[in-house]
């Protein structure tokens, strides 16, 4: 589904991804994890296509099409999802606009015609009861006033409103209350399937401890440094980094 | 800025037709008012108040006051309204509504510049009179509707909102134009009685071209309210004075206002409120969306004299620069002679958030669209205030038109 050869990545002139390689098939869970700084933020707005990153070598397949010639918008509608690590506020565009938006341009994408408003709104009520929002937050502004834990659950929302493929999630377990852990962890479960991969940011093995993963790497230097099974998550708990830096 | 000789020969000359056809009694006021002009002439931008906004080139030009009656065509009339239509000045056929018109107008004591050379050439235009405790059961839409005639012409009016103790009005001063070489002038002559209320839209939607013009002062009695919208569209060069007193305690106002301008346009507000009493409140609140090749001047002041103790002020002004091209400057001004005062002032001019305009591409949403979002959002404060359905939807579908907002935005 999706395949990184070798690829470099620079910000403002410097050099953050120094040849990573990552294969992901559908059905899979991936976790990334490393130590801050290390590039997966940069790895993620990559994938996603947002502007500012410089690709100076190496290839990104998504489905064998060539991902880095697309509009970030065009990668939305083709089905990759990210989870922003910062969810920004946006007073004025409701959070049903946003919705409405996005599902349209996704359909009108696919040759679809536009939703049926009732179908929308039923769509979106579901969705938001799994991940505990209450509807009325959704008519005020994307994530305008929304606590550090609401922004999260909000972005899972979004997530299972519009049913990506390929979801990564940028830390999207940091800050969050073991409840609303639980919450966005259902959420990633619920969209689980032989036809969908994940890819979780995280510093935590908490976690990992909802949402198995198949594989796990860790990222440092800005390339993949060591690759194992859910297993090194826990050794990585209890060595931290050093023992990798120094490999 | 006094006229050189032979300048403004063309406005004498007109002046001098114009006058002949009136009786001597209608002449005299008419031409202390024209002197009074060709001594002042077209402001420039050595006046504070013009700086940017220089009218110099106004005086080569030869407008013909408006004579001929332009068809009218199927206009946007509003529903659920009364209307008044005004073509180049000219009332077009309104029987339910011409007791609200008058062909006649007061003159002010005689003045200076584009507001001499209007009540030199002035004819009337709205005069709308409300008794004691009345009520404008419907919004009142009066259209001012600029066509092309033969030759480039002038015209100016005067109008009188007049609304009596506790009387209730809403009215929508409707500019539209086909973009034309014209020039238009407006006098605005607004008082309210004690605890009257007056919702008054100032909507312009002119194609570049033509220069208008427009005035508007008001004054407020005890307790009276005055709410007012006013929203740019597009526009050749348009200048708009709007100048409320808060003549006594009690009184109240609202101004907000949105300039979202069309290519090519230059739009200049200058918004003052005079606190003259004590216990007022004003709210002043202006957005701008300014674009390439486009200049926008915003002056607010207010004015807290001796003795307005009390006074709870604020204005805000916010600007969105649509291109590195763009051009504004907004200004917000305060002077206060009293010191139990409540007064908050602050402009702000910036970009689109990027942040947020990539946030929303990443959700699927196309550049232009995620674009025409971010601007509505910033325009939402003020759209937020026009509590007229119809109206509030005419502006909205003109907001989203691409040519207006989306056309530059590569930039
Ligand atoms: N816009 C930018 N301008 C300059 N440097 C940047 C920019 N974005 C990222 N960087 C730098 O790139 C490096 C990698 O950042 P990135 O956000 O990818 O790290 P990360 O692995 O996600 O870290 P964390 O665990 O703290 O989230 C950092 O040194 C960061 O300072
Ligand atoms: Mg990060």
């Amino acid at each position: 589904m999706l395949e990184i050869n070798n690829l470099h990545a620079r910000v403002e002139e410097k050099e953050i991804l120094k040849g990573l390689n990552l294969s992901i098939k559908p059905g899979e869970v991936h976790a990334i994890m490393g130590p801050n700084g290390s590039g997966k933020s940069t790895l993620s707005n990559v994938i996603a296509g947002r502007e500012g990153y410089e690709v100076t070598e190496g290839s990104v397949l998504f489905d064998g099409k060539n991902l880095l010639d697309l509009e970030p918008e065009i990668r939305a509608c083709e089905g990759i999802f990210l989870g922003f690590q910062y969810p920004v506020e946006i007073p004025g565009v409701s959070n049903m606009t946003l919705l409405k938006a996005a599902i349209n341009a996704r359909r009108k994408h696919q040759g679809e015609t536009e939703i049926a408003p009732n179908d929308f709104l039923a769509w979106v009520r579901d969705r938001a009861k799994l991940v505990k929002i209450d509807p009325k937050m959704l008519s005020r502004g994307v994530n305008e006033g929304f606590s550090g834990g609401e922004k999260k659950r909000n972005e899972i929302l979004q997530m299972l409103v519009l049913q990506p493929r390929l979801m990564i999630l940028d830390e999207t377990d940091s800050g969050l209350d073991i409840d609303a852990l639980k919450i966005v962890a259902d959420g990633i479960n619920a969209l689980r399937g032989p036809t969908r991969a994940t890819v979780l940011v995280t510093h935590y093995q908490r976690l990992l401890d909802y949402v198995q993963p198949d594989y796990v790497h860790v990222l440092a230097r800005g390339r993949i440094v060591k690759s194992g099974g859910p297993e090194l998550a826990k050794e990585l708990e209890e060595k931290g980094y050093g023992w990798l830096e120094a490999a | 800025m006094s006229a050189q000789p032979n300048e403004l020969a063309t406005y004498s000359a007109q002046f001098e037709r114009y006058a002949n056809a009136l009786t001597a009694a209608e002449r005299a006021p008419r031409s202390v008012q024209f002197s009074r002009f060709l001594a002042s002439g077209f402001p420039d931008k050595h006046q504070e108040d013009w700086r940017y906004s220089d009218l110099s080139r106004l005086a080569e030009q030869n407008y013909e006051p408006d004579v001929t009656t332009a068809e009218v065509s199927p206009i946007a009339l509003l529903p659920d309204a009364d209307a008044l239509v005004y073509i180049n000045s000219h009332l077009q056929d309104a029987p339910s509504t011409s007791r609200w018109h008058s062909d006649t107008c007061e003159l002010p004591p005689p003045t200076t510049g584009v507001d001499a050379l209007n009540a030199a050439f002035a004819s009337g235009g709205l005069r709308l009179r409300l008794d004691r405790g009345t009520r404008l059961d419907k919004p009142l839409q009066v259209l001012f509707v600029s066509r092309a005639d033969l030759q480039a012409s002038m015209s100016h009016q005067r109008h009188l909102i007049e609304l009596g103790d506790q009387a209730e009005a809403t009215v929508l001063l409707d500019f539209s134009g086909d973009g034309s070489e014209r020039l238009a002038t407006h006098f605005f002559d607004v008082r309210l009685g004690r605890g009257a209320r007056l919702r008054l839209y100032r909507i312009q939607n002119e194609k570049a071209g033509g220069t208008l013009m427009t005035r508007i002062d008001a004054k407020l009695s005890r307790d009276a309210k005055f709410e007012a919208v006013t929203i740019d569209l597009g526009g050749g060069f348009i200048r708009h004075d709007l100048d409320i007193a808060l003549a006594e305690s009690g009184a109240e106002t609202t101004v907000a206002g949105l300039y979202a301008q069309a290519k090519h346009s230059h739009i200049d507000n200058h918004v003052r409120v005079v606190h003259a009493a004590a216990h007022c409140t004003s709210r002043m609140n202006y957005r701008g969306l300014v674009d390439e090749k486009t200049k926008a001047v915003f002056n607010g002041k207010v004015v807290v004299q001796p003795g307005a103790q009390k006074t709870d002020s604020e204005q805000r002004i916010a600007n969105l620069l649509l291109s590195r091209k763009a051009e504004v400057n907004a200004k917000p001004d305060l002077e206060i002679y009293a010191d139990d005062v409540k007064c908050a002032h602050g402009a702000t001019v910036g970009q689109l958030d990027e942040v947020a305009l990539a946030y929303l591409r990443s959700r699927g949403i196309a550049k232009d669209t995620a674009r025409a979002m971010l601007l509505r959002a910033f325009a939402l404060e003020i759209l937020d205030r026009i509590e007229w359905p119809a109206l509030r939807a005419r502006i909205e579908s003109a907001l989203h038109l691409p040519s207006e907002l989306t056309v530059d935005f590569e930039a």
